[in-house]
């Protein structure tokens, strides 16, 4: 309403005429000339004519209709593409939902053989990162505008003289898995006498590679089959949340962890790292050991596998083991029984831990059942040596041209400065970076890169198995497909699609039997992926005069630092996405900051409480990094850890991110950006890049800032002062062991004391056409987060910013909660994804006063925004506290980014509750499709965005009313239970059990707690 | 004396605010209610000569009414399918081929103002020739049903439910230049969904949903 500029306007008349000042008026002060009469008049006069002003008709719209519409387009309606997800090297499916022509909501694509239809955060994030206007929109030479026609001629020439002098010419990309990307960048490169492309992983796996040199005779990455293994003991690799292709590790991971009344079997998972992880927060046993002692625990492993092997290795030199001796020992039997079907997994950057690795795995009998070598995995090649070597031909000026695409490599290397002043020595200097990141501020030209949603790609991920990904809109600045940057200053002038096409014609197609070009393209465009057959490796025998025991750890500072890549961030490639940045870490539930994760018991010895910013100091070099601390349970005493990806240039950008208001603080402070960068941390091995180090002492500094935690309760103990009958825990996530679920397939189960047939309200509301319902299977969710960040995308929840999340106002309709039990030996981590549970006795719809919350007749609670006015009883009355309110208006700080808004979810506008709506678009779009067909509503037709997204598959939603639904089969399932159900709420959402695979925790069959 | 001429020039000007005030207020609603709404269009296309006169089908132009949420404003494509040939009345071609007839010469080509527009839209000089360097451009129409961003309204359910068009678009094919004929409304909304599950649809039962979130989401 414009009442108060009226206002305005019309009192300054008033005053002009009265030569009265406005200000005074408003204060009543009636010897200016003006009563308080005369100023109600007037008031009253605007108001009307304000309120008036309401009646006339809107500002016309236009509707612009296409030319000339393609056939089979249906405005408003979302039309699938298969492509392949770009976010990491794993190379997931992609079912891209394009609607009037823009990309909107990404999903898994089910019949993917990796990513099984699930997707992780980032994958869901990247239309984000598409409509994103600091991406560069042309290229650079110099930090100028340059058009590509200039642009390419004096890269050409530069390269012809360097050519002509025999220059060295590296190439640096992260790992690529395209083959037509690998072909063109080696078909460039073909020119030059001194040419290497050098892969370079920012988070790297180069060691495994190494090690299986050694060990096989090939450098090469396993293709690890978790679904294959009955015991996967892993060493630090957080492979179900950021270690190599995380979603795939998930849904293969999920097979052995679902327990059933027939089949009470499950797969038995160890894990043993320094840090707390999100795999290590999901395993049945996880031990507590610094990451330079993983060695020593190896070294104990293989000695005792190779007794039993009949082997009598030599123990001479072997430190004494972290881990108690039995532990070990009874962890030798169940691998020994479990030869063939177990898997080690470690993420060290030592080679000889990994080669410790290599020798068990193969002791075990486990190459070519859980990790296949035969078509290995190509998703991580990154090459630390020829890294390292790199950084000494540039240290020596011995480089003429330097190509980085896909990584920022000052960023994300150490020694920054010195790296830059010797490349600043580098004849040609050319990036080709998304976004002017700090690599592409020192390159001479920058070639903007597409993004990947506007480009054609293709990935061979693991051998054998080639994937496309095809653009889906026009691209949105003048920027050009590494392809064809290739291709020109090669002198070609092809197409990125001709490029793609030509090589799959020419590499791909001879390895299928198909007939035609044209049908085999047709058909892999529709599908997203083929199976072809692999490239031929020569895997050696396992050469036993390999094998060597790790060497112990040298430790010489108080502490071990681990550096790590977040959940979400994964790598600087992501910081600009602010969906990520808001993604709470799953385990510390932190967003938008960097921190130092410590124990508890290290925290009480330095008295530092959460926030408490600390001092890192390095021994050798001298570095030092001051952040906040934030105590860690499960974190070992001797070790801190670090995220990797922060710190990223150009993040200032989110400063105003969030409201503004006279309590608003910013989201970076002036000057800063989101985290610090902690890749100056990372040390030059000899062999490959450390993310470990021993040689590290933190100091308090007295300074404290704040970091912005989504969850601030970690148990669900009710503490002794408190709680009615002494010391409980809460039974919100239920759980029971597998030898009692085995024993009794409803252990674990809370007594409940009520009847739920004693009613309050009458039964007078049937559910005849459907009745909506949910259940969460809490054994195989593993807290990724993968489902937030779907749901925000769906349906168009806001970021908030740092401020407003550390006021506990972030919008998630989905929250994941994250609860500690247990010691810190051996604590136990549960996840639950937490969202409105659809009450049908909801305590929130009889507390609204203005029934903007009301019950459906098909089970579900509505929010319906247009009547909410903002009393927030119902948020106050809610248990699950899953409601949100809108304090202020949210918009992007980045108008282009409405772009991303999903059209069929209203965006909800300040004053106004909103919460999950248990995806009600979905549900209608489903009922309508179906109407149209003329069928009913099939078991799986409709499937919520979270349930989409799931890599485990843990969330199954349906129709209660059909008996034969996946999600009616569930509600019989012995391990069902419902939240607080003792208060009969009667929820639609349902969890199951957790059940961990442990034979040393007593369960009573009855309800006791682990 | 004096007081008279104040009278008589205040009555005056009540009525001349009067006469503003009556003009202004044909034009008045409350706030949302766009009943009648009639704007002009920049090609005054005539619902009345092709959906009445030549009884052409509304989902001839308006595809996507039984496949999808909106019911879609034809792409220009849709008009060149005959407008390609038909570029003027049948009396104005009519006339011309007298007119020639009488003066002994080939017969011009007429094209009728509003067509002419159409044709422009599309950087096309002569209708039957297409100008690969024309630069072609969406028509603005303007948009006349316009419900709210928190409303959620699906055409394709309401075909497949057997609503005919007219119950909410009004006698179209009576229309020269497209208005709003109903209020839209939610009230209005919500009697027909109240209503239809026990009349039925043209004989047919059908199943209106009550609930909120049906278009509110």
């Amino acid at each position: 309403m414009n009442s108060k500029p009226t206002n305005q306007n019309e009192l300054s008349h008033f005053g002009t005429r009265n030569s009265v000042p406005v200000g005074p008026i408003l204060q009543g002060n009636e010897a200016l000339g003006i009563n308080r009469r005369r100023f109600l008049e007037a008031a009253g006069f605007t108001f009307t004519l304000a309120a008036l002003n309401g009646c006339s008709r809107p500002e016309a719209e236009l509707a612009l209709p296409l030319v000339d519409q393609p056939e089979g387009l249906i405005p408003g309606q979302t039309q699938s593409y298969a492509s392949t997800c770009a976010g990491c090297p794993a190379a997931c499916g992609l079912l891209v939902g394009v609607r009037d022509g823009r990309p909107l909501k990404m999903e898994g694509m089910p019949e993917h053989p990796l990513s099984k239809g699930g997707l992780c955060a980032v994958g869901q994030a990247l239309p984000l990162g598409l409509y994103d206007s600091h991406r560069l929109q042309y290229p650079l030479q110099h930090g100028e505008q340059s058009d590509w026609k200039k642009l390419d001629q004096q890269i050409r020439q530069t390269l012809d003289s360097i050519a002509d002098s025999d220059g060295a010419v590296r190439f640096v990309t992260p790992t690529i898995t395209s083959p037509t990307l690998q072909a063109s960048i080696n078909g460039f490169l073909k020119r030059f006498k001194d040419a290497r492309h050098i892969t370079f992983d920012s988070v790297s796996s180069s060691a495994i590679l190494d090690a299986h040199e050694k060990t096989h005779g090939s450098r090469l990455l396993p293709h690890y089959l978790l679904d294959k293994a009955k015991l996967i003991v892993s060493f630090g690799a957080d492979f179900l949340g950021t270690w190599i292709s995380p979603v795939e590790f998930t849904a293969a991971w999920r097979v052995g962890r679902v327990p059933t009344e027939e089949h009470p079997v499950m797969s038995y998972h160890v894990h043993f790292e320094g840090q707390m992880s999100l795999t290590g927060s999901n395993a049945d046993r996880r031990y507590r050991v610094a990451p330079d002692e993983y060695g020593t625990v190896l070294n104990h492993l293989y000695l005792q596998l190779a007794e039993r092997s009949g082997q009598s290795p030599n123990r001479e030199g072997v430190a004494g083991s972290p881990v108690p001796e039995a532990d070990l020992s009874a962890l030798a039997d169940r691998l020994w029984d479990a030869r063939g079907k177990s898997v080690i997994l470690c993420d060290s950057q030592d080679v000889a831990v990994q080669v410790v690795v290599n020798t068990i795995n193969h002791l075990l009998g486990n190459y070519g059942t859980t990790l296949d070598i035969a078509r290995p995995s190509r998703q991580r090649q990154g090459n630390d040596r020829q890294v390292l070597k790199l950084i000494d031909d540039l240290n020596a000026g011995t480089v003429s041209a330097l190509f980085v695409a896909g990584t920022d490599l000052t960023h994300n290397l150490p020694d920054r400065d010195k790296l830059a002043e010797a490349i600043s020595r580098v004849r040609l200097v050319v990036s080709m970076a998304e976004r002017e990141d700090d690599f592409a501020s020192l390159a001479h030209f920058v070639c903007p890169d597409q993004h990947p949603l506007e480009s054609w790609m293709d990935a061979e991920p693991i051998s054998g198995l080639v994937s496309l990904s095809q653009p889906l809109l026009q691209p949105l600045g003048e920027t050009r497909s590494i392809l064809e940057s290739l291709a020109r200053w090669s002198g070609s002038e092809d197409s990125e699609y001709d490029i793609l096409r030509s090589s799959w014609e020419k590499n791909i197609l001879p390895r299928v039997d198909a007939g035609a070009f044209r049908e085999f393209w047709d058909q892999a465009v529709h599908d997203g992926f083929v199976d072809v057959k692999p490239v031929e490796t020569t895997v050696g025998e396992f050469k036993t005069a390999a094998v060597s025991l790790a060497p112990g750890a040298t430790t010489t500072g108080d502490y071990c630092l681990t550096l790590y890549s977040r959940i979400g961030l994964t790598d600087s490639r992501h910081a600009h996405n602010p969906w990520l940045q808001e993604l709470p870490d799953p385990v510390t539930k932190v967003t938008w900051d960097i921190y130092v994760c410590l124990s508890p018991t290290t925290a009480e010895k330095l008295k530092l409480t959460n926030g408490d910013v600390v001092r890192v100091k390095t021994g050798d070099d001298g570095l030092s990094i001051e952040l906040p601390a934030l105590v860690q349970r499960g974190q070992h005493d001797r070790v801190i850890s670090i995220a990797l990806g922060y710190g990223v240039k150009g993040t200032d950008r989110f400063a105003n991110i969030g409201p503004q208001w006279f309590e608003g603080r910013p989201t970076v402070e002036k000057g800063e950006l989101v985290g610090k960068n902690a890749a100056p941390l990372i040390i030059k091995g000899d062999a490959t890049l450390q993310f470990v180090r021993s040689d590290v002492s933190i100091s308090p500094t007295g300074q404290h800032r704040e970091l912005a935690s989504t969850q601030e309760y970690h148990s669900l103990e009710i503490p002794r002062n408190v709680a009615p009958h002494g010391a409980e825990v809460r039974d919100i996530v239920q759980l029971t062991t597998l030898p009692a679920f085995a024993r009794n397939p409803e252990s674990g189960k809370a007594e409940l004391h009520f009847d739920p047939e004693v009613q309050l309200w009458a039964d007078d509301h049937p559910q005849e056409n459907h009745s909506w319902g949910m259940t969460i299977d809490l054994n195989i969710c593993t807290g990724c987060s993968a489902c937030l960040v779907a749901c925000q995308s769906e349906n168009n929840v806001p970021v908030v910013g740092k401020d407003e999340v550390r006021r506990q106002r972030e919008m998630h309709w989905l929250r994941i909660d994250r609860y500690y039990a247990g010691d810190d030996d051996d604590v136990h981590v549960s996840h639950q994804p937490m969202m409105c549970q659809h009450c049908d006795n909801a305590p929130c719809e009889t507390v609204c006063p203005v029934l903007a919350t009301v019950h459906s007749n098909e089970g579900l609670n509505e929010q319906v925004y247009n009547r909410c006015v903002g009393t927030r009883y119902c948020a106050n009355n809610c248990p699950y506290k899953v409601r949100r309110f809108n304090w202020f208006e949210y918009p992007h700080e980045d108008s282009v980014l409405n772009l991303a808004l999903n059209p069929d979810v209203a965006v909800r506008s300040r004053g106004v509750m909103e919460k999950c709506s248990m995806c009600v678009q979905r549900i209608e779009e489903a009922k309508i499709d179906a109407k149209r067909r003329g069928e009913p509503v099939a078991d799986g037709d409709i499937k919520m965005a979270c349930q989409q997204s799931c890599p485990a598959q843990a969330i199954v939603f349906g129709d209660l009313n059909d008996t034969a639904s996946n999600v009616y089969a569930e509600q019989e399932n012995p391990r069902r239970y419902g939240v607080l159900e003792e208060f009969n709420f009667q929820q639609s959402v349902s969890y199951l059990r957790v059940v961990r695979n442990r034979d040393d925790i007593q369960q009573e069959d009855g309800g006791e707690h682990v | 004396m004096r007081q008279i001429i104040v009278t008589i020039a205040l009555l005056i000007g009540l009525f001349f605010s009067l006469i503003v005030l009556a003009s202004g207020m044909s034009d008045w609603r409350l706030p949302d209610n766009q009943q009648g709404y009639s704007p002009p269009q920049p090609i005054s296309y005539s619902h009345r000569l092709h959906a009445g006169e030549l009884g052409i089908d509304c989902r001839f132009c308006h595809t996507a009414a039984a496949h999808g949420q909106h019911a879609g404003i034809p792409s220009t494509d849709v008009c060149m399918k005959c407008h390609k040939y038909v570029t003027s009345s049948f009396g104005a071609l009519q006339d011309e081929l007298t007119k020639a007839d009488e003066e002994k010469r080939k017969p011009k080509m007429i094209v009728s103002d509003e067509l002419q527009k159409l044709y422009d839209t599309l950087g096309l000089e002569d209708p039957r020739t297409p100008n690969p360097d024309g630069d072609a451009k969406s028509i603005p129409w303007v948009k006349i049903h316009n419900l709210p961003d928190f409303v959620s309204f699906d055409h394709s359910a309401h075909v497949t439910a057997g609503v005919e068009c007219q119950k909410c678009h009004g006698p179209v094919e009576s229309m020269e230049r497209v208005r709003q004929f109903e209020s839209l409304s939610m009230g209005w909304c919500i009697n027909c969904h109240r209503e239809s599950p026990e009349k039925g649809i043209n004989g047919h039962a059908v199943n209106a949903s009550l609930n909120c979130s049906v278009c509110h989401h």
